[in-house]
């Protein structure tokens, strides 16, 4: 598979604190990665590197081998990369439909761009049933479960050939987390490239191809999900910085691929 | 009876005017979180504008509005763009409140150089004709300049709520930062949002300038009643502005005519400590928040 993504020494940070010292990571397409890490390792610094809510200091960020580095979150997203933010991300007031066609205001300043857009959102409704059963809904009312599906569909709805989605199970009860990574495995069935960054370190390395871990903005370890788990470098590494113990817990929402 | 009825007339009417100027200065809150101090300035200007049309080519007060409306839209997004945008985040809400006082302040010196410092009002032939309904009295220019804030209020809720760039506003207002990652442009929105403040207060200064006298100085007086409009309605609302509006003009109004002229100003201050020690968000501030 060519290479889709590919991050060459990036360096990046707040104000004059720098979070990521020189990472290093390629995403061919059609690869699902998950980017594992304890907190403060810097992952969702790299996802907002990539869809553009932050500079790169050194080093650059390609797609399909094009630098990205000097162009806004708009013309990356014009380019396909989609970003799921891990806080909310819905418009509270506005209408579950009117959220989800928001996800294609790239598109809707022509007729015939807005035809398009709701052609789209209709069929998106048919594979996510609760956008039709909502859709007069406010967003607000809805669970933050329901939320992260209505988001995740909203990405989609620009056909992205990037999804980068930042902890999207993050404070969501045991089953809208199961719900979250099962439509995460069905986008991954699709053929959707998507680079994923998950605090649940068994259940996102189960949905993805290959994970990477990164620690104090370096990626120390890249490999398959299995060799990852079973890493006692990965356990160190997780228990060394800040103890997050989610490695090393049994996840009863993990699944193999 | 009849003069507490009549007071309410008038206040209504007033307070429809007073819609139209909070109305802007609510809508760019609510897109760049900025408490625009030149809300009230920019009304006064805009007076200065179409009175020198008025007096220098005899067009009527009314029909300034659409030439002052967009070079104030421009000044607005001048604004913005220039003096606003640059500013750094983490600090922009303090600053803005400086910047846009600095602004305030520019203006006021600007008219008093050309204009000097006189009060002045604008007198088409019919600021002083009335209509009389059932017994009430009902000035023309006060009905029509309701009836114009009306349609410039009807007009804006439709671009928010049923056009693209409306969308974006909502949007931004909402959640910045999503709407950023969809391909809003932030920047362009609070540019277009604080030039579109900036015109109601066109349309408000034509209006304002037929019912009160007013000389570069008359700002401050306008922007403590605005503010108190934004406060009262629950800051980011455009309906919660509406309704205040219409409740501060109605009790000016009543305690004008019924008690002393004296204490009309005052009340206006009074109701918005009332309702803030029983609803500190202000009257639609919890159920509208971020609804614009």
């Amino acid at each position: 598979m060519p290479v889709l993504l590919e991050l060459r020494g990036v360096t990046a940070g707040y104000g004059a604190g720098e979070v990521l010292h020189g990472v290093d990571l390629t995403l061919d397409q059609g690869e699902v990665l998950c980017l594992i890490g304890p907190n403060g390792a810097g992952k969702s610094t790299v996802l907002r590197v990539v869809s553009g809510l932050l500079r790169t200091g050194r080093g650059r960020v390609l797609l399909r081998g094009e630098p990205l580095d000097r162009l806004s979150p708009r013309e990356r997203l014009l380019r396909g990369i989609v970003q799921v933010p891990q806080e909310r991300s819905l418009f509270p007031a506005m209408t579950v439909w009117d959220n989800l066609l928001m996800g294609g205001y790239l598109l809707d300043g022509t007729r015939s761009g807005r035809r398009e857009v709701r052609r789209r959102a209709d069929a998106l409704a048919e594979r996510f049933p609760l956008l039709a059963e909502r859709r007069r809904a406010s967003a607000g009312s809805l669970s933050g479960g329901e939320q992260k599906q209505v988001e995740l569909a909203r990405a989609l709805l620009l056909e992205p050939a990037l999804m980068l989605l930042d902890e999207p199970s993050i404070g969501l009860e045991p089953r809208a987390r199961r719900a979250v990574f099962d439509t995460v495995g069905a986008l991954a069935a699709d053929g959707r490239t998507i680079l994923l960054v998950e605090q649940n370190a068994r259940s996102g390395l189960a949905a993805a191809d290959r994970g990477a871990v990164l620690e104090s903005g370096r990626v120390r370890l890249t490999g398959s999900g299995a060799e990852l788990l079973a890493d006692p470098r990965v356990a160190r590494l997780y228990l060394g910085a800040g103890g997050e113990p989610q490695a090393q817990q049994p996840d009863p929402h993990s699944r193999e691929r | 009876m009849h003069e507490t009825i009549q007071a309410i007339i008038l206040g209504l009417l007033t307070g429809g005017v007073y819609a139209l100027m909070a109305s802007g200065q609510t809508l760019i809150f609510g897109v760049l979180k900025v408490v625009n101090l030149a809300q009230g300035a920019l009304v006064i200007l805009a007076a200065y504008l179409s009175s020198s049309l008025f007096v220098s080519f005899g067009i009527d007060p009314f029909l300034t509005v659409p030439i002052v409306a967009p070079a104030l839209f421009l000044l607005g997004a001048a604004v913005q763009w220039c003096l606003l945008r640059p500013l750094h985040r983490s600090d922009a809400s303090q600053l803005s409140l400086l910047v846009t006082f600095a602004v305030a302040l520019g203006i006021e010196g600007v008219l008093t150089l050309v204009y000097k410092s006189d009060y002045r009002t604008i007198q088409p032939s019919y600021a002083n004709r009335s209509w009389t309904v059932a017994g009430y009295r009902i000035g023309e220019v006060r009905l029509a300049a309701c009836l114009l804030s009306l349609a410039v209020l009807g007009a804006l809720a439709l671009l928010l709520g049923r056009t693209r760039f409306g969308r974006a506003v909502r949007a931004t207002v909402q959640n910045p930062t999503a709407a950023r990652l969809l391909g809003v442009e932030g920047d362009r929105v609070a540019a277009l949002g604080y030039g579109l403040g900036a015109a109601t207060a066109a349309a408000a200064g034509a209006v304002y300038g037929m019912v009160y006298s007013f000389n570069p100085n008359s700002h401050y007086d306008l922007i403590s009643r605005l503010l108190s409009i934004v406060v009262l309605g629950g800051l980011g609302s455009l309906g919660g502005t509406v309704v205040a509006a219409l409740a501060m003009g109605v009790v000016s109004a009543l305690v004008g005519a019924l008690i002393s002229p004296v204490w009309s100003d005052f009340s206006f201050f009074v109701v918005l400590l009332a309702v803030l020690l029983v609803r500190p968000q202000g009257l639609f501030g919890a159920r509208l928040r971020g609804a614009l």
